[in-house]
């Protein structure tokens, strides 16, 4: 049994996971215990008012009057990237705005290709692989390379790795050389996206360059999905890299911005109607809070008020 | 303190710096002139019940704050975080992506980094990691996270000061991080160690006691509506009677106070009652809740809630089916977002005699305010003008080329876009939209909202309404826009001093002025001038 393998195959991805699920959960129960006072859905579209007024489908997403409006309006944010795809980009001297989508395609290709490569992996973890896990490989690696490198032999090239990597890329390269985003960016901000990167890199070399046991890390990934790991571990030294980034990932998500992945769902601006005057929303914790009363005000104004009441409390026009 | 006045710069520069993440961290209390705003008044602090009441200026080194503020802010803190899940979850998620960046018209307009809504954001996210997160505490500055020290105080003072809580961030950001309410809680926060803003604070003393942000005595409301009637009967012949305070009326109307003299919200003003008397409405004005606006919405939830009773207060009294509300913004973020929520007992109260809102009219239900019973009063005359129950003679607007400025609180906070566009089209010929990046809900503020439309502030108040000009003057050289219409009093008062900064021969009106002067009234004499006392037809040039 090697102590090193065992140690960064067995012990620290479970520890990192306990943190990873409890750290999740301990958050998004923070977050469910905090109240939410008011109704202050951000309004990007067209209300809903009079009957015949213009409302467009995506008004009715932007704007939304119904729960399922709203539904869909978080679906869109979560898969669509929907605030992301309005960007637009201030230009001085010619003071005026132009559309920009490159933060939205760049940020939309990551997310996608992180989720797609995380399907991917199930076939490490479930035996049998389920059908729709071996369609999205095959869908994912329809482009065959035949190549001479150590054998012959053909390669599928997994395109979301490479999206996932270049993407990547492009992110962090805004926050090093765009001057606002650089001035914006705090180093955990490159942390986030030096683990992810790390993660990519290793995965990427053992699959093109640096072959693997791959049944050796299936049984792996079997026996600790079961809390029955392998004894005999005897790990390569570049999957037992990979394995540190992805622990090193899971352990830092729940104190970290990679939070908002659950805080979507949370956001008050986004996950509310915009029914407010329809459907009154209750402040939790509304208290009484003393004013000026009509007979206070009346006191403090009686000429005015008396005034007022000899005028039958209506105004005329001067008699000319 | 010298209260300096603002001088007309040919043109000013906007620099743009790009500091470091460790400079950013480091608090700028440089108190520029133009960009900081005046402190509270002794007077109004202790007439609203502040807590520490004192004397101070901004400029002053020494702000006198309490002996254990820090100790007070962490705990107001603490409180917030568990009070707002909008609080917590923006100081949580924000990844710092830069979307929101140069969307606000104030980092336009000025250049300074801290002017970024993420930026503003990290002001108090800085001192939340340091003080509720276990990474800020160990790691210190390299977890983003730093000491609360006096310096941060007044860069919040500065900077929270410098956000007019439009949300225009809040549209592109991908979790909807919302800077106005970053903003309203630094406030909130501020606030519990004696720190306010003169400004808001004038404002809402003066709503508290009187009624109306402008500090009007009930007598000084029938005196402008005295006046106002007069000048109806000068423009169309017509005796207009408006009741006020009158019992058992259908509808209270309940208008911003700056309508009852201000310039040019006076055309709006007498526009409202010439259509309501064309109307035949039965409705009443109110001398104890004769203002639609909330500055208390711009300081704390305590002063908010002062304010917001009078409404359901007085339609209790009154015993009125209905609301009707006038041409503001922030008033109707309030109305729409927060006034039933604020109620408390004085909703449940006013339920009593209030009915779901009919116009009676045209005998439509206003579907969506069924459960606060307040209707804006552009998707009342939408509804009236579509019923063509008005008798309308567009060529009378056919001096003025219009566009129209979508206010950043209703349109972000409300979502009201086509009523105003439809009211306005149905009453003038030539309209035409600004570039869509600067309207609807891309649009642009004033520079002059949440209590920034203070006169110490008139250089930050012309840079940040800078992308706001200058999408007029696309129009304006393009289509020969003549006249801004906006549904907003703060607009109303901003833009006359924004345009003439900006070199635009444009003129300010609200949408309410553009139908009752399109308005064919019976019985009117031969109108000769328009609701301003210009021939009819006639554009009087701006001078710029």
């Amino acid at each position: 049994m090697n102590v090193l393998s065992t140690i960064v195959g067995v012990v620290i991805p479970y520890v990192a996971a306990f943190v990873f699920v409890v750290g999740v959960l301990y958050r998004v129960f923070f977050w469910s215990k905090t109240v939410v006072p008011f109704k202050i859905t951000t309004t990007s579209g067209q209300q809903k008012s009079l009957p015949w007024l213009k409302r467009t489908w995506m008004d009715r997403f932007d704007s939304p009057y119904t729960n399922w409006e709203t539904a869909v309006r978080m679906l869109m944010e979560i898969f669509l990237f929907r605030s992301l795809w309005k960007n637009v980009r201030y230009e001085l001297p010619s003071q005026t705005a132009v559309n920009t989508k490159w933060l939205w395609l760049f940020a939309l290709t990551f997310h996608w290709s992180l989720l797609i490569v995380l399907i991917r992996h199930f076939r490490f973890f479930l035996d049998p692989v389920p059908p729709f896990v071996n369609l999205i490989q095959s869908l994912d690696g329809f482009i065959e390379v035949h190549t001479d490198f150590f054998q012959p032999h053909v390669v599928h090239i997994m395109i979301t790795g490479l999206t996932l990597l270049i993407a990547l890329l492009y992110l962090l390269y805004r926050r090093l050389f765009f001057p606002r985003e650089r001035t914006l960016s705090l180093p955990s901000d490159y942390l986030a996206l030096l683990l992810l990167l790390g993660v990519v890199i290793t995965g990427l070399l053992m699959r093109y360059l640096i072959p693997v046991d791959v049944a050796h890390i299936k049984e792996l990934a079997q026996g600790l999905l079961v809390f029955n790991p392998p004894t005999d571990l005897e790990l390569h030294w570049l999957f037992m890299l990979h394995l540190l980034f992805v622990s090193s990932l899971l352990a830092y998500f729940p104190f970290s911005k990679l939070m908002h992945a659950a805080g979507i769902l949370f956001s008050p601006t986004r996950n509310m109607p915009n029914n407010n005057r329809a459907v009154r929303h209750i402040n939790p914790w509304n208290y009484p809070v003393k004013g000026i009363d009509w007979d206070e005000f009346y006191e403090d104004f009686k000429e005015d008020m008396e005034e007022l009441e000899q005028m039958g409390y209506v105004v005329k026009p001067e008699e000319v | 303190m010298q209260e300096e006045k603002f001088e007309e710069k040919e043109r000013f520069e906007i620099v743009q710096r790009f500091p470091s993440w460790k400079e950013i961290l480091k608090p700028s209390t440089e108190m520029r002139k133009g960009y900081y705003s005046y402190a509270a008044t002794l007077r109004d602090q202790e007439y609203l019940n502040l807590p520490f009441p004192r004397e101070w200026s901004p400029l002053d080194e020494d702000w006198k704050l309490p002996p254990n503020w820090k100790e007070i802010l962490i705990n107001k803190m603490d409180e917030l975080r568990k009070k707002y899940r909008s609080f917590q979850v923006f100081m949580d998620i924000c990844v710092r992506c830069g979307a929101c960046a140069d969307k606000c018209h104030y980092y336009i307009g000025t250049g300074d980094p801290k002017n970024m809504p993420v930026v503003r954001g990290e002001l108090l996210r800085t001192i939340y990691r340091k003080y509720f997160t276990k990474a800020g505490k160990i790691f210190g500055e390299w977890a983003g996270a730093r000491e609360l020290t006096e310096d941060v105080i007044k860069e919040w003072y500065i900077y929270y000061f410098q956000c007019s809580e439009c949300r225009r961030c809040s549209v592109f950001c991908p979790y909807g991080i919302d800077t106005a309410e970053i903003t309203m809680l630094a406030r909130e926060l501020l606030n519990a160690i004696g720190v306010s803003q003169r400004f808001t604070l004038i404002s809402a003393a003066a709503c508290v006691r009187t009624g109306n942000h402008l500090g009007l005595s009930p007598g000084g409301v029938v005196n402008s509506i005295k006046y106002a009637v007069d000048d109806i009967k000068d423009i169309t012949g017509i005796d207009v009677e408006v009741p006020v305070n009158k019992k058992g009326a259908e509808i209270l109307f309940v208008t911003p106070s700056g309508d009852y003299f201000a310039q040019p919200h006076w055309f709006t003003f007498i526009g409202y009652l010439m259509v309501f008397h064309e109307l035949g409405l039965d409705y009443t004005f109110s001398t104890y809740a004769a203002e639609g606006g909330n500055f208390g919405f711009f300081h704390s939830f305590e002063v908010a809630k002062k304010i917001n009773q009078k409404i359901y207060k007085e339609a209790k009294r009154l015993g009125v089916k209905w609301i009707l509300g006038g041409e503001c913004g922030h008033m109707w973020r309030v109305k729409h977002q927060y006034m039933a929520t604020y109620a408390d007992e004085t909703y449940e109260e006013a339920l009593k005699v209030l009915e779901e809102p009919v116009n009676p009219v045209t005998g439509t239900l206003f579907e969506n305010a069924t459960s606060t019973k307040m209707v804006h009063i552009l998707e009342f005359l939408a509804d009236v003008l579509k019923h063509k129950k008005l008798k309308i003679d567009k060529s009378r607007n056919d001096h003025l080329v219009v566009t129209f400025h979508d206010s950043c609180n209703i349109a972000r906070g409300m979502g009201l876009f086509e009523e105003p566009r439809f009211v306005i089209k149905s009453v003038c010929n030539h309209y035409y939209d600004m570039p869509d990046h600067a309207i609807r809900e891309k649009s642009y503020c004033c520079g002059s909202g949440a209590g920034l439309l203070a006169d110490e502030l008139m250089e930050l108040r012309m840079r940040g309404g800078m992308p706001r000009a200058m999408a007029v003057k696309y129009v304006h050289e393009k289509y020969g826009v003549n006249h801004v219409a906006a549904a907003c009093a703060i607009d109303r008062a901003a833009f006359p001093t924004l345009l003439q900064y900006w070199k635009l021969p444009v003129q300010m009106g609200g949408v309410t002025e553009l139908v009752a002067n399109a308005m064919v009234m019976k019985g009117e004499k031969e109108r000769d001038t328009d609701l301003r006392g210009n021939p009819l037809g006639e554009y009087l040039e701006v001078e710029v």
